[in-house]
C-alpha cells in the first residue's frame, strides 16, 4: 500500500460514514499504465527492445515523462516534475539491449542506476512499436516541425516550396535546433523541391528505392559507408541529389514530443511531460 | 602482374608477418576482372566514384579500398541491380579496366594497425602514443575546444563533430579508427574516431558522465577523415614488397560540405 492509498483508505470511512463503503480505490500502477499503452499499440512483438529497463513497475504511477534519451539530467527533471515513469526512445544504459556489459562497474553507470533507485523511477523503452506505427510518427512530426504539409504518397517524400539546399539547411537547422550535428552533401545552390524524410537509422535499401523520387534525403543517422557515399556517387554519376544529416537524436526528438501528446490521450488527469534533448554536437571548426 | 597475382603477393607477405588469411573476410575482389594486367595501384579509404575517376586518370587501374565500393559492408549488389548510380559505376570500372579489391580485415590485423597509425600521423600525435596502453595518446594538456579546433585546422575538416564542454581540460585521448570509436570510460578524457551510432553510444554516456560530475569529450572526425590516411600507410607497406608496381594514395576525402 502506498502512502496515498493508505491516506485514502484511512479517510474513506469518515467521508462515507453513513453510506455503503465504496470499493477501495486502487491506484493505477506503472505496470497497469504500460499495459494500457500496449493495448493502444495493438499487436505486440515477441522479439523487441521495448520493455522495462530499470525500476519496479508495481509502484503507483505519479506521472509520465517522455523523451528521446533517458539521460541522467532527464531522469532528474522527470523526478522533479513528479513523474516516476520515464518513457525513452533510446537505450538508458549505453547499448542496444541496455546491457551494461563492460560498464557494469563503471562509476557513471553506477551513478545512474543508483539515482533511478533512489528516486524510485521506472524506465520503459518504447522504440520498436512507436517507430513502426503508420504513418511513421517520427516522419510526420519532423514534417510538422518544418511546416511541410504535402506528402506525395506514403513513401515519406514531401513536396516543399522550391528552395536551395543552403536555404533548406538553414531552415532545418533553425527548426530542429541543430548545432554541429548538421552535415550535408551537395552544392549550396542546388534546387530542392522534394525531400525524403528518413529519421533514426537511414538505411541503404529504402534510400536507394526512394531517393529516385526525391532531390534530397533528410537523414537521421546515415552510415558513412552506406547512404553517404551512395549520394556522393549519385552526384558523380550526374544525378542532382543531396543529403542532409541531422543526427539520430535530433531526428527522433519531434517524434517523441508527438509521443508525449499521444500518451497524454491515454492518461487523462495524469501529468505527462515531454523532456527535450538537444543536439549533442558542436562543430570543431566553428 | 595481374591484380590476382598482386593479391597473392599480399597474402604471402601477410603470412610472413604471421597473419593467417581468414576464411570469412570482406577482403575480396569487388569489381572488374582480377586477371587484368595492372599498371599501378591506388590505395584509398573508400573507392568512391570520384576516387575511381582519379585512379583511371592516373593509370592506377588496381584500386585497393578499405571501405566498401557498393555502399554496404558485404558489397551485396542484388538490391542495386537496376540502380542508375550503381550501373554507372560498374560501367566506368569496365570501360577503364579497373579492378577493385578490398583490404579491410587484414589491414586491421597488421601491427601496428595502419589505420590507427595513419590517423595518429595525420593528427600529429605519433610521438604521444602511450608505450604501455594501446590506443592511448598523451597529448600536451589543453582544452577540448582547443584540441578540436586544432584538429579541424590540421585535417581541414568541415564537419568534425564534438560533444562535451569546450572548456574541459584534456590530456589523455583514446584513438580508434573508423567505426571503432573507443567506448568512453573514466580511464581517459576524450574518445577520437570516425563515426558511431548515437543510440546508446558515447554521446549518451558523455551526457550522463557530465551530469555525474565527470566531464568527458568525444570527437567524431568522420569515417574518411579517420581512415583515409591509414590507406596511405597501407600503400607504404605494399611498396615494401611490390617494388615494380607504382603505388599511389588517392584520397577519398571528407564527403560533407
Amino acid at each position: 500500500m502506498t502512502r496515498r492509498t493508505f491516506v485514502q483508505a484511512a479517510t474513506a470511512p469518515i467521508l462515507v460514514a453513513h453510506q455503503q463503503a465504496p470499493p477501495p480505490q486502487v491506484d493505477l500502477t506503472v505496470a497497469h499504465f504500460v499495459d494500457r499503452i500496449r493495448a493502444a499499440v495493438g499487436a505486440w512483438r515477441e522479439k523487441t527492445i521495448d520493455g522495462f529497463k530499470a525500476g519496479d513497475p508495481s509502484v503507483a504511477l505519479t506521472g509520465v515523462a517522455v523523451t528521446v534519451a533517458a539521460r541522467l539530467e532527464n531522469l532528474r527533471r522527470a523526478a522533479a516534475a513528479g513523474c516516476n515513469l520515464v518513457i525513452t526512445q533510446e537505450p538508458v544504459f549505453y547499448g542496444a539491449n541496455d546491457e551494461p556489459g563492460n560498464r557494469a562497474s563503471d562509476p557513471v553507470y553506477l551513478a545512474k542506476t543508483a539515482y533511478i533507485e533512489q528516486a524510485k523511477l521506472v524506465v520503459w523503452r518504447f522504440a520498436d512499436h512507436w517507430n513502426t506505427r503508420q504513418p511513421d510518427p517520427r516522419v510526420v512530426a519532423i514534417a510538422d516541425a518544418l511546416s511541410w504539409k504535402e506528402a506525395s504518397g506514403n513513401d515519406n517524400i514531401y513536396r516543399i516550396p522550391e528552395t536551395s539546399l543552403s536555404s533548406l539547411i538553414a531552415h532545418v537547422t533553425k527548426q530542429l535546433g541543430l548545432r554541429g550535428g548538421m552535415r550535408s552533401v551537395g552544392p549550396p545552390d542546388m534546387r530542392v523541391r522534394t525531400v525524403l524524410v528518413s529519421p533514426g537509422t537511414t538505411d541503404l535499401t529504402s534510400t536507394v528505392a526512394r531517393l529516385k523520387g526525391a532531390d534530397v534525403v533528410l537523414a537521421g543517422e546515415p552510415r558513412e559507408w552506406e547512404v553517404v557515399p551512395y549520394v556522393l556517387d549519385a552526384r558523380e554519376a550526374g544525378a542532382a541529389k543531396g543529403l542532409i544529416s541531422v543526427g539520430r537524436i535530433v531526428s527522433e526528438e519531434p517524434g517523441m514530443r508527438a509521443c508525449a501528446a499521444w500518451i497524454r490521450t491515454l492518461a487523462p488527469g495524469l501529468r505527462v511531460e515531454a523532456l527535450p534533448v538537444s543536439d549533442p554536437f558542436w562543430n570543431a571548426a566553428s | 602482374m595481374t591484380a590476382r597475382e598482386i593479391v597473392t603477393r599480399i597474402q604471402q607477405q601477410l603470412a610472413s608477418q604471421k597473419i593467417t588469411w581468414r576464411t570469412e573476410t570482406v577482403d575480396t575482389f569487388k569489381a572488374g576482372d582480377p586477371d587484368t594486367p595492372i599498371a599501378g595501384i591506388a590505395t584509398t579509404g573508400m573507392a568512391t566514384f570520384s576516387v575511381l575517376k582519379r585512379a583511371a586518370k592516373a593509370k592506377r587501374n588496381f584500386v585497393i579500398t578499405h571501405e566498401p565500393t557498393f555502399y554496404n559492408h558485404q558489397d551485396q549488389t542484388a538490391a542495386l541491380a537496376e540502380d542508375p548510380t550503381y550501373e554507372a559505376k560498374q560501367r566506368f570500372i569496365k570501360e577503364h579496366q579497373l579492378v577493385v579489391w578490398r583490404f579491410h580485415d587484414h589491414a586491421h590485423a597488421l601491427r601496428p594497425d595502419p589505420l590507427v597509425a595513419g590517423s595518429a600521423r595525420a593528427l600529429g600525435w605519433t610521438a604521444y602514443a602511450s608505450a604501455t596502453e594501446p590506443r592511448i595518446y598523451n597529448v600536451p594538456p589543453t582544452t577540448l575546444g582547443a584540441l578540436a579546433a586544432g584538429i579541424a585546422r590540421r585535417l581541414n575538416g568541415r564537419a568534425i563533430r564534438v560533444a562535451g564542454d569546450p572548456a574541459m581540460k584534456v590530456a589523455r585521448v583514446a584513438l580508434g579508427p573508423g567505426y571503432g570509436v573507443p567506448p568512453l570510460t573514466t580511464a581517459f578524457d576524450v574518445a577520437v574516431g570516425g563515426e558511431a551510432s548515437e543510440s546508446g553510444g558515447n554521446s549518451e554516456y558523455l551526457a550522463d558522465a557530465a551530469a555525474a560530475g565527470q566531464p568527458k569529450g568525444v570527437i567524431l572526425l568522420g569515417h574518411m577523415l579517420s581512415e583515409d590516411f591509414g590507406m596511405f600507410e597501407a600503400g607504404e607497406w605494399l611498396r615494401g614488397f611490390l617494388p615494380d608496381v607504382p603505388v599511389e594514395w588517392i584520397s577519398a576525402g571528407e564527403p560533407f560540405s
